[in-house]
């Protein structure tokens, strides 16, 4: 085995201009792969989408022809206020309702009570069942003629006949939003009981010193201690059920007479069952500005927090 | 320190003619036309090997007699067939996309209301000179052309109609089926009387079977289409959705039914009356626990508004058409076979007691002589017409329009007449389109 030191290294050929790559360059030459692929998976589909919303295209037939502001225009003068307040009933509706769920669960269980360890685990079984199954499971529930709920409901006298829950205007968002709502508490659960455990004990302890009672301690040392968190859950499930679909296409496809049709459910029965991938892409390109909207009160409020 | 050994301006030079290219490309692919509808499908037209998609391949009634069929024919044929499906109410739009991205291959089960809107996309072969020699019935074959051309070889011709649970008509006192609306009217709040449950007319409420109301509106005088103009809208189509209000409204028939609903209440034996094609006696009789309910299912004729009219009826069947492209040949052969031999239309016909399209399986013994089926024929099928809207590829989405409207009515979102004239005014720009 040869010691002998190794033979110098001819110095790396340079450019024609001599400069040697700069960080700033290389770090951009590193990115550039992430850069092609989100090009390709993001930028592209959404640029297609946005040209496709000024043509008439039909999903079954070739060709498409150029309409310039008409399917934009068939939206604004149509559905689309009442498509958003009824995305906005849905979204306020199944953000608000698991979040007090799942905060109540939160703070019963962060007092340590027997057994919180086997009950986190319980209430986090409907956050493991896919949407779908979920939504099937409620369908069944919900279903005006042999429904568990009205089989319950009538045997216990506190409804004369079945009601059709998911068929009525009445019932059926309510019906979406239960369903919304027990899907997703546990996650709200599990984030909230997660901010909850930060707040030290000694802030607590002190302030049952200075008298303060529950009510008291939770607004003036609980409350300040999760805000942060409880606001970041708040603001993504906001947004996630501002995009939601699988509830409400399989528990009433948006029906009954549209009165739970949300962009979700318009966008996909105008594209896979009107086949009229024009104005599916018009009214999702308009569920997109809205939708970045939203995105940048989040990215204020996650800015902030990092400022902090 | 090691230094990349790529110089600046060659790492933005690989850089800008990566991200132009990608642009570019991006650029160029929105800015194409697309959708569906090359004219030739890819493959080798005679490789032994395809696909057969069809919507009672996700039926559990169904599924081990077609399972058989295609076993049988693998099996002699020494061919491979991956069966496909879909379920019913979403099968069009799930066929059409995967038709339309070339991923489907080989025979398609088609609803006859869907051949125009498959047909248009150009992807199907034609089957004429396949047909000429199956000894189909001139009905049957009519079934399955488009245009001009044989698309589809017809696997099973009938009708939807009115079946009745003849227990709960005798249990409700009811002697003589009700021939007209009034004695139907009458009838229904009879069996409503009974109450546990009971819904009198398990018709459908829902939007995905809404059309059944067309035969509802053809009873009370509306043409749907004629001479070249929708006639929804007419005074005919607007008494006969008050009508169904009035029967939704009375508890009459259910909120919340389509046509799965309604089998299931059927089979519970809490419905009296349902509308469902000549299959619904097997599918229905089988999930229900009451063994003796195909016994008590009875076709009958649908009510009229006055006596003397002409039932009304919609024909239902379904072809089996041909993708242009791999195993386009055999996969011709197979749908020949699974149509007209004797033997296999016998026995599917024993499992299902769907009729077959030949002039040969009707007349087989087992066929002609089923009591159901004969009484089927006689009583509905021998009236029942095509929809008007099926010779236009947006027929799907004409049903959908005007089921949206009279699910809107029966919630007391609208009133019928302006229901029924938004509803021709949807109509015929989907038509124009």
């Amino acid at each position: 085995m040869s010691t002998a030191a190794p033979p110098q290294k001819a110095p790396p050929p340079r450019g024609r201009t001599g400069a040697r790559l700069s960080d700033g360059a290389f770090a951009l030459l590193l990115t550039a792969p992430g850069i092609a692929l989100f090009a390709a998976i993001i930028f592209y589909p959404l640029l297609s989408a946005l040209i496709t919303g000024f043509f008439r295209q039909d999903l079954r037939l070739p060709g498409r022809e150029f309409v310039g502001l008409d399917n934009f225009a068939y939206w604004l003068n149509g559905d689309l206020f009442t498509i958003l307040e009824q995305t906005l009933l849905f979204t306020v509706g199944a953000t608000l309702a698991p979040f007090a769920i799942g905060f109540a669960l939160a703070l019963a269980l962060n007092t340590g009570i027997k057994g919180s360890g086997f009950l986190r685990g319980v209430f986090l079984f409907p956050w493991v069942i896919p949407g779908v199954v979920v939504s099937f499971l409620w369908m069944w529930i919900f279903n005006a003629n042999y429904g568990v709920l009205n089989g319950v409901l009538v045997q216990a006298g506190i409804i004369e006949e079945s009601v059709a829950w998911l068929g009525r205007p009445g019932t059926a968002m309510l019906a979406v939003i239960v369903t919304k709502t027990w899907a997703s508490f546990p996650w709200m659960m599990v984030m909230l009981l997660a901010g909850l455990q930060t707040v030290p004990r000694e802030l607590h302890e002190a302030a049952s010193m200075d008298g303060a009672g529950a009510v008291r301690r939770f607004f003036a040392v609980t409350w300040p201690q999760v805000r942060g968190v409880a606001s970041i859950v708040l603001l993504l499930e906001f947004i996630w059920n501002f995009q939601h679909f699988d509830t409400i296409y399989v528990l009433t496809g948006g029906g009954p007479a549209g009165t739970t049709e949300t962009f979700a459910t318009a966008v996909y029965q105008t594209a896979f069952s009107g086949f009229d991938i024009g104005r599916a892409t018009a009214l999702g390109g308009l569920w997109m500005v809205l939708l970045l909207l939203l995105v940048v009160v989040y990215l204020r409020i996650t800015e902030r927090k990092g400022d902090a | 320190m090691t230094t990349s050994g790529i110089s600046r301006r060659g790492a933005l030079r690989m850089f800008g003619i990566g991200a132009l290219g990608v642009a570019s490309a991006g650029v160029l692919g929105a800015c194409a036309p697309s959708g569906a509808g090359t004219d030739a499908g890819g493959g080798d037209p005679k490789s032994k090997n395809f696909d057969f998609t069809s919507w009672s391949l996700n039926e559990e009634a169904a599924k081990p007699s077609i399972e058989k069929i295609i076993k049988a024919w693998e099996k002699a044929e020494k061919s491979s067939i991956r069966a496909v499906s879909y379920p019913y109410n979403e099968y069009l739009s799930q066929l059409t996309l995967k038709l339309g991205g070339g991923e489907t291959t080989g025979a398609v089960h088609l609803d006859i209301a869907w051949l125009a809107a498959i047909a248009q996309m150009g992807r199907l072969a034609d089957v004429g000179p396949a047909a000429a020699g199956g000894g189909y019935t001139d009905v049957a074959l009519k079934s399955g052309v488009y245009d001009g051309t044989q698309y589809g070889l017809p696997w099973n011709i009938g009708s939807i109609g009115v079946i009745a649970n003849s227990k709960l008509l005798k249990k409700a006192g009811i002697e003589k089926h009700p021939a007209t609306i009034e004695e139907f009217e009458d009838a229904l709040r009879e069996l409503k009387g009974l109450g546990e449950g009971v819904v009198p007319y398990a018709a459908a409420t829902k939007v995905a079977q809404l059309k059944d109301i067309f035969p509802w509106m053809q009873t009370f005088g509306c043409t749907l289409y004629e001479g070249g103009k929708v006639t929804i809208g007419d005074d005919a189509s607007v008494d006969a959705v008050a009508w169904y209000k009035k029967l939704h409204d009375a508890k009459l028939i259910a909120a919340d039914v389509d046509r799965f609903d309604a089998r299931a209440l059927f089979g519970q034996g809490k419905a009296a009356f349902y509308d469902d094609a000549i299959i619904g006696k097997g599918v229905t009789s089988a999930q229900s626990k009451d063994k003796t309910l195909a016994a008590a299912m009875q076709p009958v004729e649908r009510p009229v508004l006055k006596a003397g009219d002409t039932p009304q009826a919609l024909l239902w069947g379904g072809v089996i058409a041909i993708v242009k492209g791999k195993g386009q040949d055999a996969a011709t052969e197979f749908a020949l076979h699974t149509t007209t031999d004797r033997a296999t239309t016998s026995e599917y016909f024993a499992a299902r007691a769907l009729p077959p399209s030949t002039t040969a399986g009707l007349a087989a013994p087992e066929v002609a002589k089923d009591a159901f089926t004969t009484e089927w024929t006689e009583k509905i099928t021998r009236t029942a017409t095509g929809s008007p809207f099926w010779q236009f590829a947006q027929s799907t989405q004409i049903d959908e329009a005007v089921a949206k409207h009279v699910q809107a009515v029966l919630v007391g979102r609208e009133k019928p007449k302006d229901a029924m004239k938004e509803a021709r005014e949807e109509v015929t720009a989907l038509i124009k389109r």
